[in-house]
């Protein structure tokens, strides 16, 4: 019921974001004879997936989609006078917050697995080939980092009322992340999830020629699930001692 | 009353866009003005010869441009949808004023805070140069605020437009920055690109910069007049819209 309540509230969201990340895709394959060159050598088909949808504007696309999807809850409700309504039911508040993680990162699996469903599909009737095994690899990457960022959203839902704060709020918050990622003294201790979903200026991806090379970072990905999954936790805590 | 209420509502918003924009102009400035021991930048990622480019690449073609597009997205939602699902939209309605006033009301609001969002890099930064030993041609700053102004108000009415039309409390700002991408991408495409139809190619002046004659300095041509014309008039037919759609609306 609580996971049934969570996805009407999300769907709307949900469903305008799959239509349009994999109207996107479809494009981006048919558009395929526009990919031009760069620095004068034409560029490869995998070059010009990865530019176009892993690195560039298809992945920041995904990046903000997840962190708005991120954003609502029992704050929310507080301002539109419902919030009694929902705490009357016989469940615990943490398993409100749960239910509402829970339906959340299903969501953004899902919309992680998008490119990777539809770009290899699509490849071979524009006559190009992209590999699963490649596109089934970024896929975990943005399903693990698209988590994260949803989580950004998620934690300042709980922090945050007042309507369209809490979406502000986690925009500066991810701009703040990006912009303190990008120093290089920083770069060696704290992971930088767009250059993780993106393989740029990591060890397992090459860029010239737009290919895994290597083993995906584990460890990293443990630790941001582990980030993501105490973040929850501390939002159910807060959430349990909230007045509304 | 109309405008105090159209205030009320979207002030908390505008001034964290401010406090938000103010703090990146602090940072854009003091991070650059002064290189750190043995002359490294605490920006290292920003290869640019001098001051101005590093304010260019930094503010008006970078970070806080792309920050000021999407949170403008979330300073244009408006309309009376969002007071049906509040259920206060009957003792709106109510009022003796009509529907045209009341969205006329928010509008005036919302573009006098895009005005004044927009200025505020333009006076910061050649003023906070000034603070760090360096200078910024305020004429500079004030170029880019009137572009800033001509393609957010564009942004602005599209973001009000999707808020009058879709409901659901997050919806219109999800789809503003899918409609806003889609239009960067679709300006991409090799047939379009020599029109420059990208809004953010015209917010960031990209590819028209050029030097002074010593180098020293990142200068702007003449402001695209036509250009910002012609986004100034679809912006007022979104506007339009939105009200005429607000006026058969049913609460």
């Amino acid at each position: 019921m609580l996971r049934h309540k969570a996805w009407r509230e999300s769907r709307t969201r949900f469903l305008l974001s799959l239509l349009t990340l994999s109207a996107l895709c479809v494009a981006f394959v048919f558009f395929e004879g526009y990919r031009g060159t760069i620095d004068g050598k034409p560029v490869t088909y995998l070059e010009y997936i990865w530019r176009l949808v892993y690195k560039g504007y298809l992945r920041e696309l995904f990046d903000l989609i997840v962190l708005l999807m991120g954003v609502g809850g029992l704050l929310r409700e507080r301002d539109h006078g419902t919030s009694g309504f929902t705490l009357a039911l016989p469940v615990s508040r943490l398993r409100h917050v749960c239910a509402r993680a829970g339906v959340g990162v299903m969501e953004v699996v899902v919309l992680a697995f998008v490119p990777a469903l539809v770009v290899p599909t699509l490849s071979p009737l524009v006559g190009q080939v992209y590999p699963w095994f490649q596109a089934a690899q970024f896929g975990l990457l943005w399903a693990v980092g698209g988590s994260f960022l949803f989580a950004i959203g998620f934690f300042c839902s709980v922090l945050f009322a007042g309507e369209f704060i809490a979406p502000i709020a986690a925009i500066l918050l991810l701009l703040l992340y990006s912009v303190i990622t990008d120093f290089a003294w920083v770069e060696r201790y704290l992971i930088s999830v767009h250059d993780l979903m993106s393989g740029s200026e990591s060890a397992f991806f090459q860029t010239t020629a737009a290919v895994m090379v290597g083993p995906l970072p584990w460890t990293a990905l443990a630790v941001i699930s582990l980030v993501v999954l105490s973040s929850f936790v501390w939002a159910g805590r807060i959430t349990m001692r909230q007045d509304f | 009353m109309l405008l105090h209420k159209a205030w009320a509502e979207s002030r908390t918003r505008f001034l964290i866009i401010a406090a938000a924009l103010t703090v990146f102009c602090l940072f854009a400035t003091f991070s650059n003005g002064r290189p750190l021991a043995g002359g490294a930048l605490l920006l290292p990622s920003v290869h640019t010869a001098n001051y101005s480019e590093r304010i260019y690449d930094l503010v008006y073609s970078g970070a806080a441009k792309g920050m000021f597009a999407i949170l403008v997205i979330f300073l244009g939602l408006g309309g009376l949808l969002r007071e049906r699902s509040r259920r206060t939209a009957g003792f709106t309605l109510a009022l003796p004023a009509s529907r045209a006033s009341i969205l006329g009301s928010q509008l005036i609001i919302g573009y006098g805070e895009l005005a004044l969002l927009s200025l505020l890099p333009g006076f910061l930064i050649p003023i906070l140069s000034r603070l760090v030993q360096q200078s910024y041609p305020f004429h500079e700053a004030i170029h880019f605020s009137a572009l800033w102004f001509g393609c957010g108000s564009l942004i602005f009415a599209a973001s009000f437009l999707l808020s009058v039309v879709l409901p659901g409390e997050y919806t219109a700002p999800v789809a503003g920055y899918i409609v806003l991408m889609l239009q960067v991408l679709i300006a991409l495409w090799q047939p379009l690109r020599p029109y420059r139809l990208n809004l953010m190619w015209t917010m960031g002046e990209f590819g028209t910069m050029r030097r002074d004659a010593n180098h020293s300095l990142l200068l702007t041509g003449p402001l695209p007049w036509t250009r910002l014309a012609v986004i100034i008039v679809i912006a007022a037919g979104f506007l339009g819209l939105s009200v005429k759609i607000t006026q058969h609306q049913d609460f």
